[in-house]
């Protein structure tokens, strides 16, 4: 679970996040939209504690990120914009070296090519090197990282971005069966139609603001990019 | 809520775990990749190289050393009946016993010269300095076992680590592997594991050649501490070594790119291999004067004119021979009960004994403080500790070759005293026919040199282990300072 309470960052005189109230429940997708600069990104460095908050609290399954920044983030997992793997190592090693360092538990082979294959990689590109992989393999294998983690949260910062649609139609069925073991997924996308597609609900930030929040089966991306767009302009006004 | 906390992992992965993971990937990546391979192979071919140049050289002073030794002792032997003080004047050579470890570090071999000539009256310098008689390549130092390791793994240490923590920022696997809940510090050991680990490789294989080595001169009786001597030598090149993974740690932790951090550690490469030992020399030279080959000459002479020699018109000889006969209460020399020619060149060389020991001891001190000063920076500057630590450890530092030119010196006066004596002895005054036995020749012991001990050695360079020891304690505080501020954005 993760829980942000009246989380604020400031840099200097600029306001990047203000006053955030958030939850997100064991088996939640919870998608972040909004404009660069909205603090989308912030949010997610805040509860890796990756910067600290100016006020407030990030909350990782009840550990406060700022104040045990090494615990939260061995019960969290992380899937950056892009999945940056060792390219001398095959798939199954990088999930190898990167599940054994979150847990120490050095994972038998077989259980390495399951955990990819879940993932949605092919299983003959398993065990070659990751210096040809495409950026939607390479994401892959950041997901097979978080299932070996077995982390009850999940972080992800725009994973789509670059992915072709059949690849990130993959990857959002990925998200869906991590929501179906109860992780709890927080999601920062520009991306509406995958948003519509994974989120169970929906929040848009505008200025450090999260302005709207709204329940994912309720809309339509043709509504979702309607209310996207109208919190837009209200802020502005 | 509590539910979900009781069920995270208990025992999260505890740093040194995480850190072997860390050193096992990046020694896979090693293997695997160009780099490793490349450096891999230059520095086995490098140092068998040096290894096999280090050893033809030692077997070939060796046998020189063994061969010359017999011809001089032989011709020592068959000088037949002869005036005893005729004999001191031939006189012998003592010639300095290669070390082991001279094939890995030769020191200042070429500079101090291996034998010393023991005569009469004098006390020489030692000679034979293959330097003189090289060409300028010979003078610029030829490829040795420690020019590889004290100045070329440095570098292959650098090329392979520079990135070791930069690169992951570059790359953004930081950002990842911090994510996870890796720390800092266990992400840098394991790179530093890994590069020790590399090392060892090196390192390994070489000391068991030179233990084996050491322990089979040992066994023959010709190189008694040589087995330690190679331990502590290499284990004074693996702190020295261990300093550099750190400070290139420390470096890749700081610098804001690579390319960054590998020009830095080229420049302190630079300044600690190549500038600070020329600079520092000059400072030592400057700061604490040694007179030249030429002077110091002359400033024996002076000295040895207030002795009489062959001078039977100095006033010390008529002094001496006042002293004697008021002594033995007699009015001639003739009636001496003793050789009063003899009594004369003992004495001769006992007044010479003392100008020699204060001179020399004048010369080794200035010399010791300008090796003290020299290495002053060692600690920052570790190659100024290192090279004395690695000359003494193989009896190639200008303190042995005192020691030995010593052992030289005092064999010398057991032979004027022997020939002094048996003129004083046996010989009446005036009786210029007189000659000494052909066996008194043999009865001269042989110059025996055991090379001293290990702990000898040692004692020498506390100073040095102590600033090695100290580079390493800075450049690994560095390295956890700078891996401390290591952050993913």
């Amino acid at each position: 679970m993760l829980e942000a309470r009246q989380l604020t960052k400031r840099y200097g005189d600029t306001l990047a996040l203000d006053k955030l109230d958030l939850t997100v429940a064991p088996g939640e997708v919870f998608c972040l939209l909004g404009p660069n600069g909205a603090g989308k990104t912030t949010t997610v460095n805040l509860f890796l504690n990756f910067v600290s908050p100016t006020s407030g609290q990030a909350l990782v399954c009840g550990i406060d990120a700022a104040q045990d920044p090494q615990r939260a983030r061995r019960a969290l997992a992380y899937i950056p914009e892009m999945v940056t793997l060792y390219p001398a190592l095959s798939g199954a090693e990088n999930l190898g070296y990167f599940s054994t360092l979150a847990d120490g538990v050095q994972r038998p082979p077989a259980e390495l090519l399951r955990l990819l294959t879940q993932a949605g990689l092919d299983a003959a590109r398993a065990a070659q090197k990751v210096g040809g992989y495409s950026k939607g393999m390479r994401q892959k294998v950041g997901i097979a990282i978080a299932m070996a983690r077995g982390a009850k949260a999940l972080l992800l910062d725009e994973p789509t971005s670059g992915l072709d649609p059949r690849a990130a139609n993959e990857f959002a069925g990925s998200i869906d069966t991590l929501r179906r073991q109860g992780v709890a997924v927080l999601m920062v996308t520009h991306d509406l139609f995958l948003a519509k597609q994974c989120a169970t609900r929906v929040g848009i930030m505008q200025r450090g603001r999260l302005v709207t929040v709204i329940d994912a089966a309720t809309v339509d991306p043709v509504g979702l990019e309607r209310v996207y767009l109208d919190s837009s302009m209200e802020v502005a006004a | 809520m509590n539910a979900i906390v009781e069920s995270l992992p208990a025992a999260p992965q505890p740093e040194r775990s995480a850190a072997r993971t860390v050193a096992a990937k990046e020694w896979l990546e090693l293997r695997r990749g160009p780099r490793g391979r490349l450096l891999a192979a230059l520095m086995a071919v490098l140092m068998g190289v040096a290894l096999v140049g280090g050893a033809v050289q030692y077997e070939r002073g060796h046998q020189e050393r063994d061969a010359a030794q017999d011809a001089d002792r032989s011709l020592w032997n068959s000088q037949g009946e002869k005036d005893a003080h005729s004999a001191a004047h031939f006189g012998q050579w003592a010639f300095k016993p290669p070390s082991l470890l001279a094939l890995a570090d030769p020191g200042v071999d070429a500079y101090s010269g291996g034998a010393v000539w023991m005569e009469a009256h004098k006390r020489n310098e030692m000679q034979f300095r293959p330097a003189r008689d090289s060409g300028v390549t010979a003078r610029m130092g030829g490829l040795t076992l420690a020019f590889v390791l004290q100045a070329v793994l440095p570098l292959v240490i650098i090329v392979l680590g520079f990135n070791a923590l930069s690169g992951e920022r570059e790359r953004g696997t930081l950002r990842q592997l911090l994510g996870q809940g890796v720390t800092p510090q266990a992400l840098a050991l394991g790179k530093g594991l890994a590069l020790l680990r590399g090392l060892a490789w090196l390192l390994l294989p070489l000391a068991a050649l030179l233990v084996l080595s050491g322990a089979l001169l040992a066994a023959s009786g010709q190189g008694a501490g040589a087995v330690q001597r190679a331990l502590a030598w290499v284990g004074g090149h693996t702190l020295y070594l261990a300093g550099f993974v750190a400070l290139t740690l420390a470096v890749s932790a700081l610098a804001r790119s690579s390319r960054a951090a590998l020009v830095t550690l080229l420049a302190l490469w630079l300044l600690a291999t190549f500038v600070a030992p020329r600079v520092m020399t000059e400072v030592a030279r400057s700061s604490v004067a040694l007179p030249s080959a030429q002077e110091f000459r002359e400033r024996i002479s002076a000295e040895r004119a207030k002795t009489f020699g062959h001078d039977e018109t100095h006033p010390a000889f008529a002094a001496y021979k006042a002293e004697l006969l008021a002594q033995y209460k007699v009015q001639r020399v003739e009636d001496l009960p003793l050789n009063f020619r003899g009594l004369a060149l003992r004495r001769d060389d006992e007044m010479g004994y003392s100008i020699y020991d204060r001179l020399f001891g004048e010369l080794d001190a200035a010399i010791t403080q300008q090796d003290v000063l020299r290495q002053a920076p060692g600690a920052l500057l570790p190659l100024l500790a290192m090279q004395p630590l690695s000359m003494a450890l193989a009896g190639t530092d200008t303190r042995h070759h005192r020691h030995f030119a010593q052992a030289a010196e005092a064999h010398r006066r057991v032979i004027q005293t022997m020939t002094s004596e048996d003129l004083i002895r046996n010989q009446r005054y005036g009786d210029t026919a007189y000659v000494s036995p052909a066996a008194l020749w043999a009865k001269v012991p042989p110059f025996d040199y055991p090379p001293p001990s290990a702990a000898w050695a040692l004692r020498g360079v506390w100073g040095a282990l102590g600033l090695l020891l100290g580079w390493v304690l800075l450049s690994t505080t560095l390295a956890a300072v700078a891996v401390r501020r290591l952050r993913a954005v």
